[in-house]
């Protein structure tokens, strides 16, 4: 498992277009607004919205391990060629999910270092640790959801899902404007998923808040209802397909 | 036996009653049975969608039979894959995107516990100069000779080629051939499915023709060849009369173009005499052999495909081959 993700994260990082969406994108969001004053959830809007494009990077990294990949892949015949050789499909999707998991990690130094240098944010080493803990385990859910994408949809039509589930996720969770300004149905939409109650554990973490038990039920329960759909759709294409 | 491990004394391929239907109304598999032993190098031939791929794609795991039994190398398909001693090239293999050839052939050494030496694989795969490529700047051919390398970095005890050479050009094909032979006399199991006719008789030491999701004949090339033993004769001569020609014993059809004749018989050492006996001027006379392609457009035509004269001569051949 472990040749097969070297495998997977060396041609993952050869992926310009990938780079630029878990990496530059939310670093160019981050220079153009972090320089706003004031205050937002207890955190400067430096601190709020590092934690913000921390998570989008980390959304982002996950479900590209999977997501429009896969689905190319499927459709390319790689992934009949894959299961025709030794590797197991738990073995598959795990060294998937670590995947994802890494390739968090150039967005979330970037934007630390963008964050300290630049939004003259201050965290403790505690709290820097909290956050990157959050990422690790709040991304997996998205890391399923990816998985789900990809073998829903298929080539082009998985590019387009991909990116307006990120939005859609981004805009009604909160990342991209606080929650607080959306309108009231919107809200009440964006406290059922799963980018609200990441950003929500992710802004406690920096602000050393308590995190809520709430919020990793969610979670758990949004990584345990995907994961469902994925190992149906999964075993539906390998006795049809 | 008891004491031999398991699946080492079994058949490579055991397919027993295999029955695969996708839609009530198609069966791309109606009642397959046959054996493939350890060492032999066999053909499934057929056109297109006459149920090769799928009987390869159920060898492999990738589809579960509707009933009957297939076993490789004496085990589930899915658990032979798992164990990796299958090395299989699809008829769709894509290559992943942003991997360089030899980062490729590096990954599926590891994936497999047997490892091939990578100087050997690349050179038995014809791809040793195109180690540093990205996958998607190879051609049609070179990517299927990259798929080809993936197959066989298992050193697989059963190989499973389904169309290898579509993509490649005469002379990468010989090669990919000659490499097929290598591998074969150094023990694998090979089970090729093809429409070209000539490789199954050149590469084949035997072939199973299949149509429509049915074995129709099942023997060595030379067998198979000898099932229609039609000859064609084609010579010259004035003013040709199709019907006398047609009464000629053995005498199938006749194609009358001007003064060319092309006669099909089904026994050639009665037509050619009784030809001469009529006293016609003929000249130019070639006699061309029954070739694989004849025997397989005979076998797979649509109007003997379900007699019972056909079925008596498809039982023939399987007891000639044992």
């Amino acid at each position: 498992m472990a040749s097969f993700l070297r495998f997977e994260i060396l041609r993952s990082l050869r992926n310009v277009r990938f780079i630029v969406f878990i990496a530059g994108f939310p670093v160019l969001l981050y220079l153009i607004y972090a320089k706003q004053h004031g205050t937002s959830e207890g955190l400067t809007v430096a601190a709020l919205l590092l934690v913000s494009m921390a998570v989008w990077s980390g959304m982002g990294s996950a479900m590209f391990a999977t997501g429009p990949q896969l689905a190319r892949e499927r459709q390319s015949g790689w992934m009949r060629q894959l299961r025709v050789s030794p590797i197991s499909a738990p073995r598959w999707f795990g060294a998937k999910l670590v995947q994802g998991l890494l390739l968090i990690i150039p967005g979330f130094v970037l934007l630390l270092a963008l964050g300290f240098g630049y939004g003259h944010v201050h965290l403790a080493a505690a709290r820097v640790g909290a956050l990157a803990a959050v990422l690790v385990l709040g991304v997996i859910p998205f890391c399923v959801l990816g998985l789900v994408i990809g073998l829903v949809f298929d080539g082009q039509t998985a590019q387009v899902a991909q990116m307006l589930t990120m939005i859609l996720l981004a805009f009604l969770g909160g990342i991209f404007i606080p929650w607080s300004n959306l309108p009231h149905v919107m809200q009440h939409i964006g406290q059922v998923l799963p980018s609200y109650h990441l950003v929500q554990l992710g802004w406690n973490a920096v602000a050393g808040r308590a995190l809520h038990v709430t919020d990793m039920l969610v979670l758990a329960a949004w990584a345990a209802g995907l994961g469902v759909i994925a190992i149906w759709r999964w075993r539906q294409e390998s006795t049809t397909a | 036996m008891t004491t031999q491990q398991p699946g080492t004394g079994a058949a490579a391929v055991t397919f027993r009653d295999v029955v695969k239907v996708y839609h009530p109304d198609i069966r791309a598999l109606d009642h397959v049975t046959f054996d493939i032993h350890r060492g032999e190098t066999v053909a499934l031939l057929g056109p297109n969608g006459s149920g090769k791929s799928t009987a390869i794609d159920t060898m492999l795991g990738l589809r579960a039979p509707t009933s009957g039994k297939v076993l490789v190398l004496g085990d589930q398909p899915a658990a032979a894959v798992t164990a990796g001693r299958i090395g299989g090239m699809l008829q769709t293999g894509g290559l992943p995107e942003g991997a360089k050839v030899s980062e490729l052939v590096g990954l599926f050494r590891q994936l497999y516990r047997d490892r091939r030496p990578v100087a050997e694989l690349m050179r038995l795969a014809g791809i040793a100069d195109l180690g540093d490529r990205r996958v998607e700047r190879l051609s049609g051919g070179q990517a299927q000779r990259v798929r080809f390398a993936l197959a066989l970095a298992g050193e697989p005890e059963l190989l499973f080629l389904d169309e290898p050479t579509a993509a490649l050009d005469v002379e990468a094909r010989r090669n990919f051939w000659r490499s097929v032979a290598t591998i074969s006399e150094q023990g694998t199991t090979v089970l090729f499915a093809t429409h070209y006719l000539d490789e199954a008789d050149a590469n084949a030491s035997r072939i199973v023709v299949v149509n429509h999701g049915r074995v129709v004949a099942d023997g060595t090339p030379s067998q198979i060849k000898g099932y229609t033993a039609n000859r064609t004769l084609r010579f010259t001569t004035p003013a040709p009369d199709p019907a006398q020609l047609l009464r000629l014993p053995g005498v199938a059809d006749v194609l009358v173009n001007g003064d060319a004749v092309t006669v099909r018989t089904g026994d050639a050492d009665a037509t050619l005499p009784a030809l001469y006996a009529l006293g016609l001027p003929v000249k130019a006379m070639e006699v061309g052999g029954g070739g694989l392609e004849e025997s397989l457009i005979a076998l797979t035509s649509e109007d003997n495909r379900t007699t019972d004269h056909d079925v008596a001569r498809n039982s023939q051949i399987m007891e000639r081959v044992g």
